[in-house]
This record gives structure tokens, C-alpha cells and sequence, in this order.
């Protein structure tokens, strides 16, 4: 069997686990809070959310999914969600991402080129401080400083400015990677021969040098992946959005089991998806890849 | 490592770290109320009784012991799964990778915001076994944290097992503690400290961003909470003078961190 595929089967098995897990996790934790006077929970609505959440029942874990195939809303209370709406609301997140997605090669792409060029001059501690920088600023502090803005006085489009400050962390680290990379491929020896035979920079780096910088860009799409969606929860709670992200803080939060069961889940999903996507590039553009498949 | 082959770039970034912690202990617990008296700032507009500065340094206080806690707990985790993994060797060693890589994959936000909401469930049904809100962070975060230092300690326990030099003590008769102790884990310590150093920023950064969204408890205030209880003000009054100096402390750390760690695992790659 291929790599990309066992690989594949390993992401796909973690799936189920996600479910599993984050069903029992949530299931155990009770119903009140520490103050007390929420201590006091009435015995037919505790019989209720046990009886919705097929809790102490056998396959009572699978509740959540009945009722997403039902067509029944999710959750115990009525702030719950029905598939429908969840897939819209995933929809609103995902597109936020492909947005920030594109803006991040934009940066990664402009940052690499800067970084090359500062390296030999005066500037190139901006080359190591900028990354410093973007590590070191959580997607919510961005958010904070355009939220007065885009929230009160609507200058901005609140998804293009989400997108923006989501895209800042994974463009400067796609950015040191092909940075990285480029530094270490254009001191092999491969490119000074091709150098001297009279091959153009310009033919060496799209022809030779690129195609060997994209696996190491590929491996850190998943990384990238995980960021882009786990920022878009701070992003979309700052600007309001009303999408997964939201959905999902505030469904922990309010503790609503089956609503944060489907939500990990479809996010583990998600991330599998990418993975797979991932593994199909690679076959496409790096030849040692479909060696190991044969 | 002797002090010759540190990196001026590891110094300059370990000389940050410690002046950071010195200046925020003695400017959040020796001397508040010097602090509180020539803050330039001002007062904090959700925090009337409390001047900018001194919710700044107090969060940068409790978010580096935070970050050096759950740092120092997932690598040590880490390390002793690499070790075990090493130890059993065969298909034992394989099914813990698995489990490793399984871990890894996991978002680290999504999952520490539902063990903080577990954790804090036990807390007030006083089942935590004697862990405060800190302990539980400290907690979440290492039980997230420890997947990424066990895939590189396996990997750089399985290179230097390679080396000539073990190969060449394995054949003079030597045993598994006598490698362990005597060659693999002097070539291990300037990597395990670089680890350590590199998970630094990724626990105060997932506990920034778990405390904004109002999940954690942290008394007193990290700077991700006192950022997330500022949320108001910062929008309705303008308050950008309450988040650059946080975010300024923040970044500061960071990179401290990030040098450091960068510059000893470069120095370590060789192996």
C-alpha cells in the first residue's frame, strides 16, 4: 500500500477518536457552576439532557449524530444549530480562511523576496525581528486595534479584515520557510551547473529551484491549516461573525454536548481533508513521492 | 555546553527572558506601588482602581510562570515517551508515535479550551486534587504540549544512537544507562533546553488566547485575560494605550524565547 495512503488511514482513524473523546470529555462535566445559585438543577431537566444527549444509554455517544441526520437542532436549549446551519456557518468560516489562505502566500511570497534581499545588507536584523514579531502577536490583538473600526463605525468589511489579521502568523512562517529553503537549494550544486551552462537566473529558480522548495512548503500546510481555522475563532468572537469559529466558543462555553461533538468532529475532518488534498499535490509535483508509491 | 559555544544570539535572547521576569517580579511583586504611582499610562478604563502599568506587568508576571510551568512539564513528558518509545524499540515504539502523531495533529486551542472547561468543573466540584487555576492551565497546556517535544527527542535519541561513538561503546560492552548517562544525554541537554525554550511562546500564546476568550479563570490576571477583559473599553473608548504596552511585553517575550531557542537548537542540528 502507498505512504500517502497509510498516512492517509491514520488521519482518518483520529477522526472517530475526535468524536469519541470530546463526546465523554463533555458528556462528564455537570451541569453547574461553582455560584450557588445556579447550584440547584431541576430532576425532569436533568432527565431531559441526559435523555437528549443519550447519556447512560448503550451507543449513547451516537445521539448527536442521529439527531444531525434527523434534522433535529442540536443542542438542549433552542441557541442550538441544525446541519444546515452548521454547514453554512462552516462555509463562512472556511471561505474567511481561503481568503487569509491567499493573503498568507501574498505575504510568505513578499517576505522571502525582502528577507533574500536584506540578508546581504543593513537591514537584515528586520529579516529575524519581523517573525519575532508576527509569533509573538496572538490573532487577537490585531483584531483588537481594527475592531473600533470595522465593528463601530464600518469602515472595513469585518470578513476581509478577520482575514487579514488571520493571514499575518502563517504568511511570515510559509515566508521563512521558502526563505529557508531557497537559501539552502541555491547553494547546491545542481544550480551552479546549471548556472554554467548558460541557463538564465530567471530559468534556474522557476525550473529547478521551485520545484524543490514546494515539498517543504507542503509540509507545512497542515500546520498552517490548523492556524488559519483556530485563528479564525479569536477573529470572528472580535468582529462578531457569526460563523463556526463563534458557534464553537460559545458552545463550549453555554456546554452544549452535541453541538461541540459534530463541531470537533467536522473540524478533525476538515483537517484530514486537508491532508489528503496535501498528499495529491505532493504526488503531482515531487517525483520522489510517486517513487515511494512504486 | 560550556559558555564559549552558546550563540551571541542565544545570549542575547536568554538575556531578555531574565531581564523580562527580573523587571516584571520587581515591578509587579516588590515595588507596585512605584509602579502604580509613575505609570505614564494612566488608569485602565475597566479597572479604575489599577493603572495600565501595573495590569501590564502583572499579567507578564503570571504569563511567564505560566509559559516556564507548562514549558518545563511537556518537555520533561516529552522526554520521557522519546526515552520510553526508544527503549522498547519495535512495533511498541511504532504505536507510540502513532498515538504521538495523533496528538500533535489535535489544535491546541480547541482542545485546552474543552479541558479548561473540565478541569474547572472538577475545581468547583472539589475534585482537582489540590490544583488552583494556574495548575489547571499549567496542566491543559502540558497535556497538549507534550506531543511535539516526543517527536523530536525520538528522533534526535534515534541520530545519536547511529553515531560511531555509541556503536563503538556498545561493542566495548557498555549498557543502556551507562549510554544514556554518559554519552547520549550530555549530545541531548543544549537540544532539550532549546525545546524547552522553543515551547515557551506556544503555551503563553495558547493561554493568551484561551483566557481572551473568557474560558480560563487566571487570578491573577495574564495578559491574555486582562487583554480579554478589556475588550469593551478597548472598542467603545478607543483604548489602544491599554493594549501596546501588554502586546509590546508580549512580543518582547516572545522573541527572547525564540532567539534563544533557534540559536541552541542551530548550534545542536550538527548531530
Amino acid at each position: 500500500m502507498s505512504p500517502a495512503l497509510v498516512r492517509l488511514g491514520r488521519q482518518l482513524v483520529l477522526v472517530p477518536i475526535v468524536a469519541i473523546a470530546s463526546y465523554f470529555l463533555m458528556a462528564a462535566l455537570p451541569l453547574t457552576t461553582a455560584d450557588d445559585a445556579k447550584r440547584q438543577v431541576a430532576p425532569e431537566v436533568l432527565a431531559s439532557y441526559r435523555r437528549d444527549l443519550g447519556l447512560g444509554q448503550p451507543f449513547g455517544f451516537l445521539r448527536p449524530w442521529e439527531k444531525l441526520f434527523r434534522g433535529e437542532r442540536l443542542g438542549t436549549s433552542a441557541q442550538g444549530v441544525t446541519g444546515d446551519e452548521l454547514l453554512w456557518k462552516l462555509s463562512g468560516s472556511v471561505g474567511v480562511g481561503l481568503v487569509a489562505l491567499v493573503l498568507a502566500l501574498g505575504w510568505a511570497l513578499a517576505f522571502a523576496l525582502l528577507r533574500s534581499r536584506w540578508k546581504r545588507g543593513r537591514l537584515s536584523l528586520l529579516g529575524d525581528a519581523l517573525p519575532a514579531v508576527a509569533f509573538g502577536t496572538p490573532v487577537f490583538i490585531p483584531a483588537l486595534l481594527l475592531a473600533p473600526a470595522v465593528v463601530e463605525r464600518g469602515h472595513l468589511l469585518p470578513e476581509l479584515s478577520a482575514a487579514l489579521v488571520i493571514s499575518v502568523w502563517p504568511g511570515i512562517f510559509l515566508g521563512t520557510l521558502v526563505a529557508d529553503a531557497l537559501e539552502t537549494e541555491l547553494a547546491r550544486d545542481y544550480v551552479r551547473t546549471a548556472r554554467g551552462k548558460g541557463l538564465s537566473p530567471r530559468a534556474v529558480l522557476w525550473r529547478h529551484v521551485l520545484p524543490n522548495v514546494l515539498p517543504a512548503l507542503l509540509d507545512a500546510v497542515g500546520p498552517v491549516a490548523t492556524a488559519l481555522l483556530a485563528g479564525s475563532f479569536a477573529a470572528e468572537r472580535v468582529f462578531g461573525l457569526p460563523y463556526f469559529g463563534q458557534l464553537y466558543v460559545l458552545a463550549v462555553l453555554q456546554k452544549q454536548v452535541a453541538v461541540v461533538v459534530v463541531a470537533t468532529t467536522v473540524f478533525a475532518s476538515l483537517l484530514v481533508v486537508v491532508g489528503l488534498v496535501v498528499e495529491l499535490v505532493r504526488l503531482l509535483v515531487d517525483p520522489r513521492a510517486r517513487e515511494a508509491r512504486t | 555546553m560550556s559558555a564559549r559555544r552558546v550563540p551571541r544570539r542565544a545570549w542575547v535572547g536568554l538575556v531578555l527572558l531574565v531581564g523580562l521576569g527580573l523587571a516584571s517580579w520587581l515591578a509587579a511583586r516588590v515595588f507596585p506601588e512605584a509602579l502604580a504611582r509613575t505609570c505614564p499610562l494612566g488608569m485602565d478604563p475597566t479597572h479604575p482602581d489599577r493603572t495600565v502599568c501595573e495590569l501590564a506587568f502583572g499579567g507578564l508576571w503570571v504569563s511567564l510562570a505560566v509559559g516556564l510551568a507548562a514549558g518545563a512539564l511537556s518537555t520533561l513528558l516529552g522526554l520521557g515517551v522519546a526515552m520510553a518509545a526508544r527503549a522498547a524499540g519495535g512495533t511498541l515504539e511504532h504505536q507510540l508515535l502513532r498515538v504521538v502523531d495523533a496528538v500533535f495533529a489535535l489544535p491546541d486551542v480547541l482542545v485546552v479550551m474543552v479541558l479548561q472547561l473540565a478541569g474547572q468543573s472538577m475545581l468547583d466540584a472539589g475534585h482537582a486534587g489540590g490544583l488552583g487555576p494556574f495548575g489547571l492551565m499549567v496542566v491543559s497546556l502540558a497535556l497538549v504540549g507534550w506531543a511535539g517535544p516526543a517527536r523530536m527527542f525520538r528522533n534526535r535519541l534515534a541520530s545519536l544512537e547511529g553515531q560511531e561513538f555509541i556503536a563503538a561503546s556498545r561493542a566495548l560492552g557498555a549498557g543502556r544507562w551507562h549510554l544514556l548517562r554518559v554519552h547520549l544525554w550530555p549530545a541531548l541537554r543544549p537540544f532539550v533546553l532549546a525545546v524547552f525554550l522553543s515551547r515557551l511562546p506556544t503555551a503563553i500564546l495558547t493561554e493568551s488566547t484561551v483566557s481572551f476568550f473568557g474560558i480560563a479563570r487566571m487570578e491573577p490576571m495574564s495578559l491574555g485575560r486582562y487583554l480579554g477583559t478589556s475588550y469593551a473599553a478597548l472598542i467603545y473608548e478607543g483604548g489602544s494605550r491599554v493594549v501596546l504596552p501588554a502586546w509590546g511585553l508580549l512580543v518582547l517575550l516572545v522573541l527572547g524565547a525564540s532567539l534563544a531557542s533557534q540559536a541552541l537548537g542551530a548550534g545542536t542540528r550538527r548531530v
